[in-house]
Parts: C-alpha cells; structure tokens; sequence
C-alpha cells in the first residue's frame, strides 16, 4: 500500500478522536495548497485514505489537526488547559512506492506524531 | 563431542559480535552529541517566561545545536521573533521569551530537525520524513512560566506544556 493515511487518538481518555477536522495540503512552490478537509470518523480514522495509493506523489505535505474544537467539547477541559490547539505536522513522502502513516495523539496539554504502520 | 561445537559456536558469536559492533560503528554519527553531563534544571518560583528544551532520543542526549525560528500569529500568517540555538544541554542560553516579551497569543518554534541530523552524521532518506517541523502552541496568561520540551528523532516528536 502506498499513500498517507492518520489516525487521531485521544491520549487523555484513550479513546480514538471523532469528529476531528483535518486539512490536508501539498507544497507547491513557496506555499501549501489546502487539498481538502476531512473529518474523523468513530474509529480515529478517515473513511477515504487521506492521498489515495494512484495518487502518491513525492513532495512536501502537511496535516493540520483541529485539536481545539474537538477538546473544548470533552467535558472537564476548559479552554485555559489547551496549551496544544491546532497541531500542523509537515512530512515528506520521499518514496511514493511506501505509505505513510502519520498518527497524531493528543491531550490539552500535549501531542505526539510520528511515523506509523 | 560437545566442546569443540560450543568453542566453535563461541567463536562464530564473538565473530558476529564483531561484525555487529562495526556496523554500529559505521552507522554511528559522525559528529555524535556529547555525552549527557547535563543535571535537570528546575525554574520553580522563576518570572513569566517561555523557555525550551530540545531532547534527542535519538541518541538520548540534550539536543544541541538545533535552530529554531519563534514566530507569533498575526491575523493568517505567523511573524518570527527570532532564531535560536540550542546549547550542549538542549536549551537555548536565554529563555525564548521573559517578562513583559511573553505576550498572550498563538506561537510556532520552527524547527530545523533536517539539519540537525545531517549535522550529527545520521543517514536519512532525501527529503528527510521530517525536515522543518512546526510546534504550534498558545500561550494563554502572560502571566504564567511556560517550559516547552520537545522530544524527538528523525521519524517522530511530541511536545508538552512542562515545568
């Protein structure tokens, strides 16, 4: 499988994070192109792979995570306790004959990505 | 019977052993952190500030020598403050931000992880997974001490809102 897929995860109630609005966007010269936006589903997850494996493409991508909105819904968190908001995680899909997973989990107070399977 | 299959056996591991301990020294960085001589450093009962530190668990040292450009959020774009460079125990010489500099906003430490790596001699893919890395994060009381660890490797990081 080629690609890039993510998965959102809740790491302050070990949960998977639904509802989870993520922009996807490419570089292209100086800037980045908002491809799309999405929305995680129950599991974490997207239904479609965010860059489908007939798409993949070497380059520069980025993942911007709408931790903020999705927090601030979860009683016992206030607004003051949201030290990560909106999370960006910039990668490079160096080889587009492999996928990437590229996870993002999450808390007020902190978050955590890498490279996945 | 046996002896001579377990000197034997003995011998081919201590030949292994060898051969791994070279490729470990053939992958290791060619300018690697120095070893960890750094003791934590508590800022309790310090001024509002916003102060960083750089953790390589990579090589399990302080992150030294990484660039990071600071910028702060101003209507869709983000304006840098300025560029630092963290010291042999992974935290700039002087806190990003002190005193009345620490302003309520939303802030990204860009940082130069590509360099780092390529600096330390560790073999990556071109591009590099992960080459200028964005932390974002908001300060929301000026009037708070705010410690920013970033643990990283070439393949992942988390930050966290310390102390």
């Amino acid at each position: 499988m080629a690609g890039i897929t993510t998965h959102v995860l809740d790491a302050d109630r070990g949960r998977p994070a639904p509802g989870v609005r993520i922009d996807f966007s490419v570089r292209e010269g100086d800037a980045w192109r908002l491809v799309k936006s999405v929305v995680t589903n129950a599991d974490g997850r997207t239904d479609a792979p965010i860059l489908p494996a007939a798409e993949a493409k070497v380059g520069q991508y980025q993942l911007e995570f709408h931790i903020d909105a999705y927090l601030k819904t979860k009683p016992g968190v206030t607004e003051a306790d949201i030290f990560v908001d909106n999370p960006v995680v910039r990668f490079a899909v160096f080889d587009a004959g492999q996928h990437y997973h590229v996870p993002m989990l999450c808390a007020p107070g902190t978050c955590a990505t890498y490279r996945g399977s | 019977m046996d002896r001579p299959a377990l000197t034997r056996r003995s011998l081919v591991g201590a030949g292994l052993g060898a051969v791994a301990a070279t490729g470990a020294l053939a992958q290791a960085p060619s300018a690697p952190p120095r070893a960890l001589a750094t003791a934590p450093n508590s800022q309790a009962g310090l001024g509002p500030r916003l102060t960083l530190h750089a953790i390589d668990n990579f090589h399990g040292t302080p992150g030294a020598g990484m660039v990071c450009d600071l910028a702060i959020r101003e209507g869709d774009a983000y304006r840098t403050l300025k560029t630092v460079t963290t010291a042999a125990n992974g935290r700039p010489a002087e806190p990003l931000l002190v005193d009345e500099a620490l302003k309520v906003g939303q802030y990204e430490l860009l940082m130069h992880f590509e360099a780092y790596f390529a600096k330390a001699g560790v073999a990556l893919p071109q591009p590099n997974f992960l080459s200028l890395v964005p932390v974002r994060f908001v300060i929301r009381d000026a009037g708070q001490r705010y410690h920013l660890p970033v643990l990283f490797t070439p393949w992942g990081y988390s930050y966290y809102r310390g102390s």
